[in-house]
């Protein structure tokens, strides 16, 4: 039974390792804390001499960190086991050494080289929850005699706190370590997030959205003008996650803004990127990826689809998908040789949605899959909204459910060709000016040239004027215009709530017959390709229907 | 649409201009109806007009007429783009006579 230290010794001990602690938790210099601790500690046992040795986790060596005294030692490597020092650090227990001469395991090699005269050592290891850090070794007592079992348990204590506070400084540095990565994650993220589109003007007919799972994203999206107003667009999923997915997302999206711009295709553009990252060698990685090229003129999508999820069609209450059966990119370059298939696809007032399997594979409550129908049941729901806040409003709702494992990249490719135009005006010749400018601003939208727009807005303005004069015959009532472009053609119809008219009394004039009256209804007939009187719904008077080839120019 | 007149030497300078619907032909057909009346040479400076439709064109017809019995001299003169359309659709750009300006439109 080691007998207790004096009183007032204790306290003293106990104060230098309440200082030594302090002193580690507050210094952010490793070196410097070991340094001071040491030097209090010899002076406290009153050593002439100390070191401290930290094990190299690597090779099993000691290696010196700090030292106190005539000698310096910093740095010097003792192979496992050597000395006092390796005894005391693999036996786990304080080594008091009262002369260095009986001890068979102690290396005179430092003497030799430093003429350094060691007589004695009580040396102590450093060990935390059986984690061997090293040791504290002292030499030579001060006073001439050797230390006492009193200084080796004290040292034991001293050793054992300093180990204690060694730890806890490594986990802070292993902590900084881990927070500056995160930033630099964070950074990335950033700069990825950076260069996909930002949020696209409420006119535009194409609008992305990604939400990275973690930090960085190995999804993408882009959308990039084109020649003739035309527009391409992608979306994209690299397989795997983290960093390296996200560099070779980096990569592929670069490549379709170059490619984009210079191959003639979707197909094409697929078949560039599959090429060029065949040059890279990839090791098991791929990118799985849809790409198109949108007209908004016509609403024309030409789409082409290297094993991404299918594309979807959305018209008249109704999803299709777009499916291919090219696969992802990175994998099988014979496949792609001769470019990638295309699929023609006419919006005709439909939407188109693109998106990764981050929306099908997200988490709902009860922890159950999205699925493809969940994924449309979403995309329905949020039908009315504008396309921009309808992106964002999927992606909250999966966001909210708090587990979102990937990350999900949603676009929408509208038609946004003006829609038909109806409007109801009072039949009085004061109305007529209002008439012709909204016909003029509507058939330019619709897609007529300047000389066509001119010439409906007459054919209208006469079609209205007889309505006025014939149909209503100056009696208060209504028109109702509407103009509608059917595929190349413009279809102007104007209904009124007057009894019928007789067609035969508003037949063109004959040419050659030089008189004022009837030049109207020839106008619109000279104009026109077809004027036609048709069988009017229930509650409607009389429906004239012109038609006129769309000419744009 | 904005009719203004101006004397130029025996004969009458009409000048139309703006948009000549079924609003405002009844005006014009008035103020031609006038000028055939006074049995002198008349010229409708079209230059200003954005606008015709038949009713507008239907009141020159007339004019045209009256002014062919009467044995008056009727020109249209520096017509619009707008106008000179309608005119070819009717086929009346080779029935009424047509001066490039207002100053050759009384000349011979």
């Amino acid at each position: 039974m080691p007998s207790p230290l004096p009183e007032t010794d204790s306290a003293s001990h106990l104060d230098l390792i309440v200082e030594m602690t302090g002193d580690f938790a507050h210094s952010h210099d490793v070196e410097a804390t070991l340094r001071l601790g040491l030097e209090r500690i010899a002076e406290r046992v009153g050593a002439e001499a100390a070191s401290l040795f930290l094990t190299d986790e690597e090779t099993g060596e000691l290696v010196c960190r700090a030292n106190m005294g005539p000698v310096d030692v910093i740095g010097l490597r003792l192979p496992p086991g050597t000395g006092i020092v390796g005894r005391t650090v693999d036996l786990g227990v304080p080594q008091l050494v009262k002369d260095t001469r009986r001890d068979p395991d102690f290396a005179g090699a430092v003497d030799a080289a430093t003429g350094f005269e060691t007589r004695s050592i009580l040396c102590a290891p450093m060990a935390v929850r059986g984690r061997r850090l090293g040791a504290i070794e002292l030499f030579n007592k001060k006073g001439g005699t050797s230390f006492s079992l009193t200084d080796s348990r004290l040292l034991q204590a001293l050793a054992a706190s300093s180990a204690l506070a060694l730890i806890n400084a490594m986990l802070v540095a292993d902590m900084a370590e881990q927070q500056g990565l995160k930033r630099e994650l964070e950074l990335a993220s950033e700069i990825q997030r950076a260069m996909l589109p930002g949020p696209q003007p409420d006119q535009s007919p194409i609008h992305g959205i990604n939400l990275p799972a973690r930090g960085v994203s190995g999804d993408f999206f882009e959308i990039l003008p084109l020649s003739g107003g035309r527009l391409a667009f992608a979306v994209g999923d690299v397989s795997g996650k983290g960093m390296n997915a996200s560099l070779l997302m980096t990569k592929t999206a670069s490549l379709f803004r170059c490619l984009a711009k210079r191959e003639d295709g979707p197909g094409r553009i697929l078949a560039a990127i599959d090429s060029e990252l065949h040059e890279t060698r990839l090791a098991g990685m791929f990118v799985t990826m849809a790409a198109g090229v949108l007209d908004p003129a016509s609403g024309k999508v030409v789409l082409a689809n290297a094993g991404h999820e299918p594309p979807l069609l959305f018209r008249d209450g109704v999803f299709t998908p777009i499916e291919g059966d090219m696969p992802p990119l990175g994998i099988a370059p014979e496949l792609f040789e001769g470019g990638c298939p295309e699929t023609e696809i006419e919006l005709d007032g439909g939407t188109l949605y693109l998106f990764t399997d981050g929306l099908t594979e997200a988490r709902v409550a009860g922890g159950d899959m999205l699925g493809p129908e969940g994924a449309r049941r979403m995309i329905r729901d949020a039908a009315a909204l504008p396309a921009g806040e309808r992106l964002e409003a999927v992606v909250r709702s999966l966001d909210d459910t708090g587990s979102l494992r990937d990350d999900v990249t949603l676009m929408v490719i509208e038609d946004r060709r003006p829609a038909g135009f109806e409007r109801r005006y009072p039949a009085r010749p004061e109305e007529l000016a209002a008439i012709r400018a909204a016909v003029g601003r509507t058939v330019r939208a619709l897609g007529c040239g300047e000389t066509m727009a001119g010439d409906m807005v007459l054919a209208v303005d006469e079609a209205c004027q007889n309505i006025i004069r014939h149909a209503y015959k100056g009696e208060a009532g209504d028109i109702v215009l509407r103009l509608d472009r059917e595929n190349d053609r413009l279809v102007i119809r104007l209904m009124d709530f007057a009894p019928a008219v007789d067609v035969a009394k508003i037949q063109p004039r004959p040419l050659d017959e030089l008189r004022p009256g009837g030049l109207g209804t020839h106008l619109m007939r000279s104009i026109m390709d077809h004027v036609d009187f048709l069988a009017p719904p229930a509650g409607i008077g009389n429906l004239l229907q012109m038609v006129k080839r769309i000419d744009p120019t | 649409m904005k009719i203004e007149t101006r004397p130029a030497g025996t004969a009458t300078i009409l000048v139309l201009s703006g948009e000549v619907d079924l609003r405002h032909s009844p005006n014009l057909r008035k103020a031609l109806m006038e000028l055939m009346l006074e049995k002198r040479a008349v010229a409708v400076d079209l230059s200003g007009v954005e606008y015709i439709d038949s009713s507008g064109i239907a009141g020159l017809v007339e004019a045209y007429q009256m002014a062919r019995k009467n044995g008056t001299r009727f020109v249209l003169a520096a017509i619009s783009d707008p106008v000179r359309r309608v005119l070819q659709l009717a086929r009346l750009d080779r029935v009424f006579t047509i001066a490039d300006t207002v100053e050759t439109a009384l000349e011979g």
